[in-house]
């Protein structure tokens, strides 16, 4: 070191340490996983991996990140688990005082409804939560409702969220939606043209596609049949790594 | 042609790191541009010393942040017949630190007559660490057999070293030095060690997200090494959707054609010459 | 020749670190960080001269921030045949140091004909720890025995001072054990005496400090050579002296 240079008095630059920075509670954690529906013409299916993890830990193997509603809704939420509890909690309390005020139970798109309204009504400290509602609609058509953490939410035709999104979603936009696909025929309006069979067949190999790629998904994954006469629920193995 | 004061190897940019884009790469993160993200081997990485010899073990997963971008890749690295190494952190860094010193070795070992010793390599590899003061991300297990007998050390990215009958790297480390804590015994067999080793690494594999796929092994004793590829394979697939996904020809839309036929374009071999290319006579 | 200063402003693994945190998800307390974090000899060392001879040890835990990496390890390194030194600080550092001091003290015996002073060892370790001060994390005992002088101790603390003691303590273990130094040190103690101080004092050093802990080890080092001891962790003397 030549004389000219500037003398520095602080330690040497060493990788991983980095200069003075504040230190915060942080309130959220994110514990992985992936969740999928599916709305068929008259059938939908929901699906998710039971993996929770947190960092490079597993805390859970048989964490189940779906929750039936009604007879004919189930609602799947990844994110933050400490959240998810809650707002599962919440929503099935609604729920009851629901069925007690009106004498029936709720209707998917109220559901879905009220579901917006409670993300929204969290909308400067969130519900880390990353929600897909499914059921059946008033005509025996499978619908699936999408939402973000703040409770923008739309009616589509298929959705996926979760650490597998990435993976998963140019998937299911080229086998459930068409797209790329010039000689294929567009899909009905508001469900996929596929049977169930073939469909539940599409979102298997998704979750094992995305079970060998992605870190966060993985162990079991569970698949929701649900028709007008109720839910099927069916389990698989996934890899354990 | 190359001007005659700067060595050859400085004329043609070879040797050493290039720092030349680093101040920009500085400026351009401070505008919010992201860094690559570098293949890292978030991994299981241990060793045994046995009866005869050590026993090294590797997983091979291979990540790119959350996304696993090697399934079946070799973290066991040759230095020599007799000695290997196992690499943690930066693929990159381990993969060029251990050819380094490989290659230094076999220089070594030619000029001296004699067989390499574990504990040269592992002077090497720990110098250069040091040298970069922990930017090179390799954390090391090296294992060799010479004639001090077997031998494994730990090698840390800052460059200090640790010697001791059994060892663990990586993400996983914590969960695969669960198990030597509990099953180590001194001068095992090579099938105790060998079972030990495997043990080790599934705990990695099973229970850090960092670690999957399937286990290598890699035994050294004074017969020479073993490589054991793939022992274990306890993560294949499970499913595949019955027929697959096909599609018909025209199912994506050609937008352009161009037709460059091969005759008309310019071949001039004399200029495509290399500055550095072996000249005869 | 690139100066120290002009490493820090060039220095690309923190380009690379400070974009990594900001653009990922991933627990940096639980994964991958063992790359980042250096491995410190969080430490309790020793060193006590007596009448003919010299006694040093050290507790044998290492740590990557909560992990003991090793425990072990071997705190006390020979630089020749009748000095050592006792390692306290960062470990590549102090590996390091000591790799070169041996390298010089080899070459210097090679000249001077016979053993190397302890002195002289002291002072290459003072010059290599003061002249590198802004990159070295290095606390060092240097100890041994020559025949000009018989056992000999000097203290070289983080900065590169160097001082000759007739005892010194040193690591982060030290802090809780210099009320015991100051109430049982004697001099003139034998050797007897000297080694149930050491052992003494490293053994409720252990006890209190988190960072320190394993086994005990010794070296006894006189005109007739080196003898090492360790006692094992749970044979330690714990309790009144």
């Amino acid at each position: 070191m030549s004389c000219t240079e500037p003398l520095r008095l602080s330690a040497a630059p060493k990788a991983g340490v980095r200069g003075p920075h504040e230190r915060r509670f942080n309130p959220y954690d994110h514990n992985g996983g992936t969740v999928l529906a599916v709305a068929g013409t008259n059938f939908a299916i929901v699906a998710g991996d039971t993996r929770m993890s947190s960092g490079f830990n597993i805390l859970s193997r048989n964490q189940s990140k779906l929750l039936q509603l009604t007879a004919t809704t189930v609602l799947a939420t990844g994110g933050f688990r400490g959240d998810v509890s809650t707002l599962q909690k919440l929503l099935k309390a609604k729920l009851v005082e629901y069925e007690h005020k009106h004498g029936e139970p709720m209707k998917v798109h109220a559901i879905a409804q009220m579901l917006a309204n409670t993300l929204y009504g969290r909308r400067f400290f969130p519900y880390y939560t990353w929600n897909i509602l499914s059921g059946m609609d008033e005509n025996g058509v499978g619908c699936v409702y999408s939402y973000d953490p703040v409770g923008n939410y739309e009616r589509v035709r298929v959705n996926v969220t979760g650490s597998g999104e990435p993976l998963i979603q140019p998937l299911l936009d080229n086998q459930f939606e068409r797209q790329h696909q010039q000689l294929a025929s567009k899909p009905p309006p508001l469900s996929v043209g596929q049977d169930l069979a073939e469909a539940t067949a599409i979102v298997k190999d998704a979750f094992y596609s995305a079970g060998e790629r992605d870190i966060y998904t993985g162990d079991t994954m569970e698949v929701c049949v649900i028709t007008k006469d109720g839910v099927k629920l069916e389990s698989f193995e996934l890899n354990v790594d | 042609m190359l001007p005659s004061s700067a060595p050859l190897h400085e004329a043609l940019g070879l040797g050493g790191f290039n720092f030349d884009n680093t101040r920009r790469n500085q400026v351009l993160g401070a505008q919010g541009v992201a860094a690559p993200r570098v293949k890292k081997t978030g991994t299981t990485i241990v060793g045994v010393v046995y009866k005869d010899g050590v026993v090294l073990g590797a997983d091979t997963r291979a990540t790119e942040g959350e996304t696993v971008c090697d399934k079946n890749c070799e973290k066991i690295h040759y230095i020599a017949d007799n000695i290997w190494c196992c690499g943690a952190g930066t693929s990159a860094d381990t993969e060029a630190t251990t050819q380094l010193v490989s290659s230094q070795i076999e220089l070594h070992r030619l000029a001296t007559g004699k067989a390499p010793r574990t504990i040269t390599a592992l002077t090497m590899l720990k110098r250069k660490l040091f040298q970069y003061q922990g930017n090179i991300s390799a954390a090391l297990v090296l294992g060799g057999f010479d004639c001090n007998g077997p031998s494994l050390y730990t090698v840390y990215p800052h460059g200090s070293t640790d010697s001791l009958p059994y060892v663990t790297m990586g993400s996983g480390s914590l969960a695969a030095m669960a198990v030597f804590e509990a099953e180590y015994k001194d001068a095992m067999s090579v099938e105790e060690a060998k079972a030990l080793v495997q043990a080790a690494i599934m705990s990695g594999i099973n229970n850090d997200l960092g670690s999957g796929g399937s286990v290598d092994m890699l035994v050294i004793n004074k017969d020479g090494n073993t490589v054991l590829r793939n022992v274990v394979r306890p993560n294949e697939r499970k499913f595949r959707k019955a027929g697959g996904y096909s599609f018909p020809k025209g199912t994506a839309k050609v937008l352009t054609q161009t037709f460059t036929p091969l005759s008309s374009l310019p071949i001039d071999v004399t200029t495509t010459r290399s500055p550095a290319a072996m000249e005869v006579g | 020749m690139s100066s120290f200063a002009g490493r820090e402003l060039l220095n690309p693994a923190n380009v690379m670190e400070a974009s990594y945190d900001a653009g990922t998800t991933l627990q940096q307390d639980n994964g991958l960080n063992f790359l980042g974090k250096e491995v410190d000899t969080g430490t309790t060392i020793m060193a006590v001269q007596y009448d003919g001879g010299v006694i040093v040890g050290a507790d044998s835990r290492v740590s990557t921030g909560v992990y003991i990496s090793n425990r072990a390890s071997d705190k006390i390194t020979a630089v020749d045949d009748r000095i050592y030194c006792c390692r306290s600080g960062s470990a590549a550092d102090t590996q390091a140091v000591s790799d070169y001091v041996r390298y010089f003290l080899d070459q210097h015996r090679m000249e001077y004909g016979q053993p190397p002073k302890v002195a002289t060892a002291a002072n290459l370790f003072q010059m290599l720890c003061y002249q590198n001060k802004n990159m070295l994390t290095a606390g060092i005992i240097v100890a041994g025995w020559d025949k000009e002088k018989g056992g000999q101790v000097f203290a070289l603390p983080i900065g590169g001072a160097l001082m000759e003691r007739e005892y010194a303590t040193g690591g982060s273990g030290s802090t809780y054990i210099y009320g015991f130094c100051d109430a049982f040190f004697k001099p003139g103690m034998t050797k007897q005496q000297c080694e149930d101080f050491v052992t003494k004092g490293l053994c409720h050093a252990m006890a209190r400090d988190g960072s320190s802990g394993g086994i005990i080890r010794m070296a006894i080092i006189d005109e007739s050579g080196v003898e090492r001891k360790f006692i094992a962790g749970d044979k330690l003397p714990y309790g009144p002296l």
